[in-house]
């Protein structure tokens, strides 16, 4: 006689609440990328293991690209490299025509190897050395100057150079939905940034031909555009008439939402999403009616970065270890999921009190081979967690927790998944905006990325990090050569 | 004779491992193997007789089978019914 498949002998109070299992739907799956398994990935790079779609990057980009330019007459994208500078996944964007967007010396660099020229990089950012404006402008670089000391040390190198520099200025708009974003650029609303463009034009040889102005970062309300487009749009008339040199460009930075979700967000992604034609509409209608009839429109910059990578990236993650976690207050917990439990009510009756504290108020839990320090950005947002395999069982509330021995490392608090064993992966997404950037070597390796390509092969774009990438920087003193008698096979500095 | 039941006894079970407990009057679901062991239980099955019949018609072994079987009934006893 064959045997059953083995799942683990478990029990749940039912809970009334919309959290109740019966009511969870059929769970999810994600066993395959772009037509390539995940099993087969991890097996052949192990993981955990981020994936990229080629197909997905290029797809966003073509329908980002298509929604303005059937409203606009010349937009141009460029590809933000804080929100993921792999170079792999930068090279997809400059091949569908994105310039580099960067904000430090760092990402400058990074940009030119990737033989993107000067003049097709836009420099943002608070920080630019004055090495690196000099670079910038030897190269025909974009520069947005972000405040008063930078221009400053841009209107000497002007002088040193004996010539007039294009330059873009950063400006700041209360746009009346998040908080106003002061800590860029100029001001708007309080005048300061129409009095420096007339400084910088009556007192340097620094030419303002283009305002900047990016209105925060997940903005669901479309309608900011509107307000800071036309904000930017009426301070290059004023400017303009003012005396200073035509605006020739407006570049609305970046913010656009993917489909990500915010802790604490009602409504699914599928609903809270503007699409990028819902962007479009309000930036162009905008700038169209502030527009003077007749003239030619200025030039319409984007350097959105979430909306285009996030949903192309995935974290291929494993179980290790499986648990029961005690909940306090199992009502208050499953609140996330809508009505919340009956928990704390059920615990005056009687008997049942004992009962809910004993099984109503646990919760079933997986500790993954991957943790906080490589998705960065579930302090925000909460990734979907699907199986990567037909689940055995109905889905449960479960407690996601990370590898990391730091209690804080926990994925998602609450997760509707199958019952799960260790060595079950599991596929987190969208996690292709900034966990990259922003994970960090803690604690652990910094796991492999692959692209799964446009020719269905998975190719690998960063192998896993080794200890010889963690340690290749650091030096010993000479005084600590020896441990115990012996010399370790540190690095020793003789000197 | 006795003829008052147990906690045990008193457990209602559906095929799709639903359970209410009317001394409570609380329902709970069970896995496939849960309902599986609870059901032995009722029948009055040893933990011995409960992990062998585990073992003889699931795929796991022996050490991973006493693991979880303990962690189950200890949670049954939780709800005092063993």
């Amino acid at each position: 006689m064959s045997k059953q498949p083995y799942i683990v002998p478990a029990i749940r109070r039912v809970s009334q609440s919309s959290a109740n299992p019966q009511r969870l739907g059929r769970t999810p799956v994600i066993d395959v990328i772009d037509g390539v398994p995940v099993a087969g990935l991890l097996a052949r790079f192990g993981g955990p293991l981020f994936v990229f779609s080629e197909a997905g990057l290029r797809a966003k980009i073509r329908d980002a690209k298509r929604a303005f330019a059937a409203v606009y007459p010349d937009v141009t994208f460029a590809w933000s490299y804080k929100t993921n500078y792999l170079d792999a996944v930068c090279r997809v964007f400059h091949q569908e025509g994105s310039m580099a967007e960067v904000v430090s010396g760092f990402e400058y660099e990074k940009a030119r190897a990737n033989g993107v020229p000067g003049a097709r990089i836009i420099f943002n950012g608070p920080y630019k050395t004055t090495a690196e404006l000099r670079r910038a402008v030897d190269e025909g670089a974009m520069i947005q100057v972000d405040n008063r000391d930078e221009v400053v040390a841009l209107a000497r190198l002007a002088a040193e150079m004996d010539r007039d520099l294009k330059v873009g200025m950063r400006v700041h708009v209360d746009t009346g939905t998040h908080a106003v974003w002061s800590k860029f650029g100029f001001s708007v609303e309080g005048g300061e940034a129409l009095r420096m463009i007339r400084w910088m034009t009556e007192n340097t040889r620094l030419r303002v031909c283009g305002l900047h102005c990016h209105v925060g970062t997940f903005m669901l309300d479309a309608g900011a555009y509107a307000t800071a487009a036309r904000a930017v749009t009426e301070l290059a008339l004023e400017a303009e008439e003012a005396g200073c040199p035509p605006v020739s460009y407006l570049n609305l930075g970046g913010g656009f939402a993917s489909r990500a979700r915010l802790h604490g967000q009602y409504l699914p992604p599928e609903q809270a999403t503007p699409s990028f034609d819902d962007y479009a509409r309000e930036l162009s209608g905008t700038i169209k009616d502030c527009w003077p009839q007749g003239r030619t429109l200025p030039k319409l910059y984007l350097e959105t970065g979430r909306a285009l990578v996030d949903e192309a990236g995935y974290l291929l993650a494993s179980v290790v270890a499986v648990k029961q976690r005690t909940v306090k207050d199992a009502g208050a917990a499953l609140a996330a999921y809508g009505k919340g439990g009956a928990g704390g009510a059920l615990a005056a009756y009687g008997k049942g009190g004992s009962v809910v504290a004993a099984v109503g108020g646990r919760r079933n839990a997986v500790v993954l081979d991957a943790g906080i320090q490589i998705l960065y950005t579930t302090a925000w947002y909460q990734p979907s967690i699907y199986p990567a395999a037909e689940p055995r069982t109905g889905v449960q509330p479960t407690t996601v927790y990370g590898c990391l021995c730091m209690n804080i490392d926990v994925i998602r608090e609450e997760a509707a998944l199958p019952d799960l064993r260790p060595g079950d992966a599991v596929v987190i997404h969208p996690v292709g905006a900034y966990n990259i950037t922003q994970s960090m070597q803690f604690i652990s390796y910094r796991p492999a990325v692959v692209m799964v390509g446009t020719d269905g092969h998975a190719h690998l774009i960063r192998r896993r990090e080794t200890l010889e990438d963690v340690r290749g920087p650091e030096v010993v003193p000479g005084f600590l050569s020896e441990i115990n008698g012996t010399a370790g096979e540190a690095r020793v500095d003789r000197q | 004779m006795n003829t008052q039941s147990t906690r045990l006894d008193d457990l209602m079970l559906n095929d799709r491992g639903f359970v209410f407990d009317p001394n409570t009057g609380e329902s709970y679901q069970l896995s496939a193997t849960g309902l599986q062991c609870l059901r032995a239980l009722q029948r009055g099955a040893t933990t011995a007789a409960v992990l062998a019949e585990l073992l003889e018609t699931r795929e796991v072994d022996a050490l991973t089978a006493r693991a979880d079987l303990d962690a189950f009934l200890w949670e049954l006893n939780q709800l005092g019914w063993l």
